[in-house]
């Protein structure tokens, strides 16, 4: 792996969304107005302090992986809607090369979302962003390999069937808000749902998380289940990532973007 | 002259269609190759199997001697690539885009060889401008100028002229013709236009329905055919002339491939 050709591609994914309005509008806008919403809520509702460092805190997580799922999706996109993927696969470009300078780019921008997140929490609404302590370290660190796994597996799944899987960018975020416990024990979902929910790697990140806030420490047990099915998902994406790569170039599908 | 490009027994089925059925092809150093045909030919199926963007049911193709299925990356490092009908990326100036491309070739000094290749088209002064704002022209002569920039040994083409009117179209040729005979570079170039194909190909593959009906150099072909010229054996192989003998394009599934060599 080249260097110089990650950097190039994070550098031409950086030029490119900067002088786009919308990738601005989720940059910046969207954490805030997710911070604000969510906070509001727990003031509304909440009797004490708790469900406000509840909410903030798992909005600002789950950013993590939201962001690095969209921003690398969109990345991608863009490359299929600039028709760009032929001139890229006519050159010495490495498909780890390409995806690590999107990885790079996804990083930056996740880094400043969560952080408006964090920043709007605290100005705010007073919130402790760190609340929850030591646990939010390995905690962001399996919550960032989960959404990496997750933007492989779209961009896989866009390869494959082209700009009707662009849903999947930002859709698969409404499958995992509810059953990964973002904001609740999962216990309060429906019973039928609860099997579903147990099976996400991130639930166990999430409880780990409101174990944090309640002053319980590191629940490294939790932790390391979730780091275990995160794994997993990730060896999937790569293996469907692989597969779809594979079929891409046997079916000749560069055809349908060029 | 050695082979710079040789692919070997090249095959491509998509569903129950076969697009390219055992082609053989080569392109020597510093030689241009003029790849031509009707639409439906295979000729984008061939070109794109050849710089490893679809992989080939059967066959091989070796890029300087590296098998490019088993080392794209160093196989495609001194080959350049355009297409008339492909754009660049959005919200890009011109010399950013070129730095990307020259990025991914590895190049030292960027800023000088974007200089170069556009002025090896004569466009410098777009530089500055926006990819999105060029027009398809522009865009095109841009798409050149990435080809080149990073000095290849095979320049591959698919109808870089299509979106050009005729004197930018000239310009373009000539250019062609300069980095060949200027730097040796190989040319392998496909077109619907008879006239630049003559003036391009050294030697000609000629596609029809996945496989090569003819090969040599132009006259050659042209000689062996009977036809009128180079437009007359086109139009007759795509059903729709009169050239010499009336053959329809369905004559041509029963005969074997025609070498502009071979007098028959």
């Amino acid at each position: 792996m080249k260097w110089t050709r990650v950097k190039a591609v994070a550098l031409r994914h950086w030029r490119a969304q900067a002088r786009q309005p919308g990738y601005w509008y989720i940059l910046i806008a969207l954490p805030v107005l997710d911070a604000i919403m969510f906070a509001s809520i727990g003031v509304a509702y909440g009797e004490d302090e708790r469900p406000v460092a509840v909410l903030v805190t798992g909005i600002m997580l789950f950013h993590l992986v939201w962001q690095l799922t969209l921003n690398a999706a969109l990345g991608f996109l863009e490359e299929i809607w600039s028709s760009n993927l032929l001139n890229l696969m006519t050159t010495p470009l490495r498909e780890q090369e390409f995806l690590a300078g999107l990885t790079l780019i996804s990083l930056a921008r996740t880094g400043v979302g969560i952080s408006l997140v964090g920043l709007t929490g605290a100005a705010l609404y007073s919130v402790n962003p760190a609340a929850a302590g030591l646990v939010l370290i390995p905690g962001a660190m399996i919550l960032l390999l989960f959404g990496w796994a997750v933007s492989l597996g779209v961009i896989a799944l866009v390869l494959r069937y082209g700009e009707s899987a662009e849903v999947f960018s930002w859709g698969f975020i409404f499958l995992l808000i509810p059953l990964s416990g973002v904001f609740y024990p999962t216990e309060a979902l429906p019973g039928v749902l609860q099997p579903v929910s147990n099976i996400v790697p991130i639930t166990q990140v999430f409880d780990a998380i409101r174990i944090g806030l309640d002053g319980g420490g590191v629940a490294w047990g939790r932790l390391a289940v979730a780091l275990g099915g995160t794994v997993i998902t990730a060896g999937l994406s790569v293996l469907l990532l692989r597969k779809m790569l594979q079929t891409f170039r046997v079916k000749g599908l560069v055809t349908n973007f060029s | 002259m050695g082979d710079y490009l040789s692919a070997r027994g090249l095959r491509k089925k998509f569903d129950a269609t076969v697009a390219v059925d055992s082609v053989d092809m080569t392109v020597g150093v510093g030689e241009r190759v003029a790849l031509v045909g009707p639409n439906g030919a295979g000729k984008t199926t061939t070109l794109l199997m050849l710089l490893g963007a679809i992989d080939p049911d059967e066959g091989s193709v070796e890029i300087n001697g590296r098998s490019l299925a088993q080392n794209r990356v160093e196989a495609m490092e001194r080959v350049g690539f355009a297409a008339g009908y492909l754009p660049l990326p959005r919200y890009l100036s011109v010399h950013e885009t070129l730095s990307f491309f020259a990025s991914l070739h590895g190049i030292d000094d960027i800023d000088a060889a974007v200089s170069g290749a556009l002025a090896q088209w004569g466009i410098g002064r777009l530089a500055h401008q926006k990819t999105q704002t060029l027009s398809s022209g522009q865009a095109t002569l841009v798409g050149l100028a990435k080809a080149i920039l990073h000095s290849p040994e095979l320049v591959v083409l698919d109808e870089p002229t299509a979106s050009l009117d005729p004197e930018v179209a000239h310009r373009v040729r000539q250019g062609l013709l300069r980095l060949n005979e200027d730097h040796g570079t190989a040319i392998l170039v496909t077109s619907h236009d008879m006239r630049e194909v003559e003036l391009l190909g050294e030697r000609l593959v000629f596609l029809a329905r996945g496989s090569v009906l003819h090969e040599g150099p132009p006259r050659e072909v042209v000689a062996a055919t009977g036809d009128a010229d180079l437009e007359a054996l086109f139009l007759r192989v795509a059903g729709i002339g009169q050239g010499a003998g009336d053959a329809p394009s369905d004559l041509t599934a029963d005969a074997g491939p025609i070498t502009g060599d071979s007098q028959q």
